[in-house]
């Protein structure tokens, strides 16, 4: 795969988005984009395809059999799901934080070193352990015990843990699904200062079910919603984008409205 | 709805009908004292400052009901700037309350002071076209009616001029020294009013907020 320039303002860049499981079309017609240095976050109801078009940013419904993409979602300006595009590679610059912590059953330090080791790097791996745990906001609770199983950190330090190892692959973006669900509100207030952080140097996308975690960490929200269609297909759909600011005090759509303050249902 | 969201717009429309509650009452202090004014009456004086008493009740009680709403139920979008509004909404009728009070102690220093014909029938007019200043900004609030809120500046204009008027009164006048300390009180007075007229212009904003999400002054539509 050829070097993607990262110079660009709009890291990712989605026209008329169609995900199809199968004949089933799990979301469509979705244009947004995404930009440098800016946590993005998508919000919206379950089922409403915000996680599957999160996971078309890094090509992770390439895993899911049946799972086909329409549309475009161009990354620096170049088309993600080119013919020369090697999907590994994607994953590799974009890095993805699952909801629940997901360590291997091995020390932090293999971890980290993980990916890192995949890709043949040249860098002294100490280093790269050193590095992505400090970027994680993880190394001064763990620089004693590199070698211990990463199984034996609490859920807080696991995910921070799942961050550094994100990172220590060197990625420009990294996706987050719900990565603060599983955690209690001080290691949550954690992960949101690290986003926050983190946002100097990487552009980072999250999928939160949390309104006022997305209302704190996030520079621009996207309101998903379901569809409903006359056979009782749903599909998932994209209301509004905009600010976060505009989208928590005076949202232009009356659903983003009716969702965000809780009249649904 | 959930119960909890249930409960959370059981919270806010409490807050509404206590809110409207205290405009109801600020708009009857605020005549009451005109009129105890005009007429002398020190009775009715007393009863507008001890009144006062039941308007700062309701401020507190809506002041602690917004506190606990905002803090359980950390509203966004359009249930965020309803509790943005409420609150100006319920200082600004605390100082309305507090404006017929400063009256009503106006009329207890003047009692014994004599008075020129014509100021009093001004600041009768004042306080004929504040009222329904009033009645009209909670008018619009509860009618979510932004066209309505807009009327409010245009309400105003003539209760600006009959302050000014009330001013240039008291300093035309050939006062001796008691006169002179009327005269001084009735610009207090009239001044007063101006105020209230401007408070329910405000009022008026924050339901133009409330419903376009844009804080504007109306004042700076005035092409006065």
């Amino acid at each position: 795969m050829s070097e993607f320039e990262t110079t660009e303002v709009v890291v990712f860049d989605m026209k008329e988005l169609h995900v199809f499981y199968g004949d089933f079309p799990a979301v469509r017609d979705i244009s947004l984009q995404v930009r440098t240095n800016e946590i993005t976050a998508f919000i919206g109801p379950s089922g409403c395809g915000k996680s599957t078009v999160l996971r078309t940013l890094n090509r992770m419904n390439d895993l899911i059999p049946g799972a086909r993409v329409e549309g475009q979602v161009l990354y620096h300006g170049q088309d993600l799901y080119g013919a020369d595009v090697d999907p590994v590679e994607v994953r590799r610059r974009i890095g993805m934080v699952f909801q629940k912590p997901n360590p291997f059953p091995k020390s932090i330090y293999d971890n980290v070193t993980f990916g890192p080791k995949l890709a043949g790097t040249n860098t002294d791996l100490d280093d790269i352990v050193e590095d992505s745990l400090q970027r994680a906001a993880l190394w001064d609770e763990v620089r004693d015990k590199l070698d211990q199983s990463a199984m034996a950190l609490s859920g807080g330090q696991q995910q921070r843990l799942c961050i550094a190892r994100a990172i220590a692959t060197k990625p420009d973006v990294i996706l987050m699904d719900e990565p603060a669900s599983a955690l209690d509100p001080i290691a949550t207030q954690r992960i949101e200062e690290l986003m926050f952080d983190l946002k100097k140097d990487y552009s980072i996308v999250i999928v939160t079910h949390n309104m006022q975690q997305a209302a704190r960490v996030s520079d621009r929200a996207a309101f998903f919603n379901v569809a409903v269609r006359e056979d009782g297909a749903r599909t998932g759909v994209l209301v509004e984008f905009d600010s976060t600011d505009k989208i928590f005090t005076n949202p232009s759509r009356k659903e983003t409205e009716d969702y965000i303050t809780g009249r649904f249902g | 709805m959930t119960g909890t969201r249930r409960r959370f717009h059981e919270q806010l429309d409490d807050l509404e009908h206590l809110v409207i509650e205290m405009g109801r009452s600020a708009e009857i202090q605020v005549g009451r004292a005109v009129d105890a004014l005009v007429k002398a009456n020190l009775d009715d004086a007393e009863a507008v400052i001890i009144g006062d008493l039941e308007l700062d009740r309701m401020y507190l009680d809506a002041h602690k009901q917004w506190l606990v709403v905002s803090a359980e139920q950390q509203p966004v979008a359009g249930d965020l700037r309803l509790l943005v509004a409420l609150l100006h909404m319920v200082v600004t009728l605390e100082r309305m309350g507090d404006q017929a009070v400063n009256i009503a102690k106006v009329t207890r220093s003047v009692i014994h002071l004599p008075m020129t014909e014509g100021v009093l029938e001004i600041i009768q007019e004042m306080g004929d076209l504040v009222r329904p200043m009033i009645r009209t900004a909670l008018e619009a609030f509860l009618q979510r009616d932004v066209e309505l809120a807009q009327t409010l500046p245009h309400l105003d204009d003539p209760v600006d001029r009959l302050n000014g008027e009330i001013y240039e009164r008291v300093l035309a006048c050939d006062f001796g020294d008691q006169g002179l300390q009327w005269g001084v009180r009735m610009v207090m007075v009239a001044r007063a009013l101006e105020r209230v007229g401007d408070q329910a212009v405000d009022i008026g904003e924050q339901v133009a907020f409330l419903l376009t999400g844009e804080l504007v002054e109306f004042s700076q539509f005035d092409d006065h």
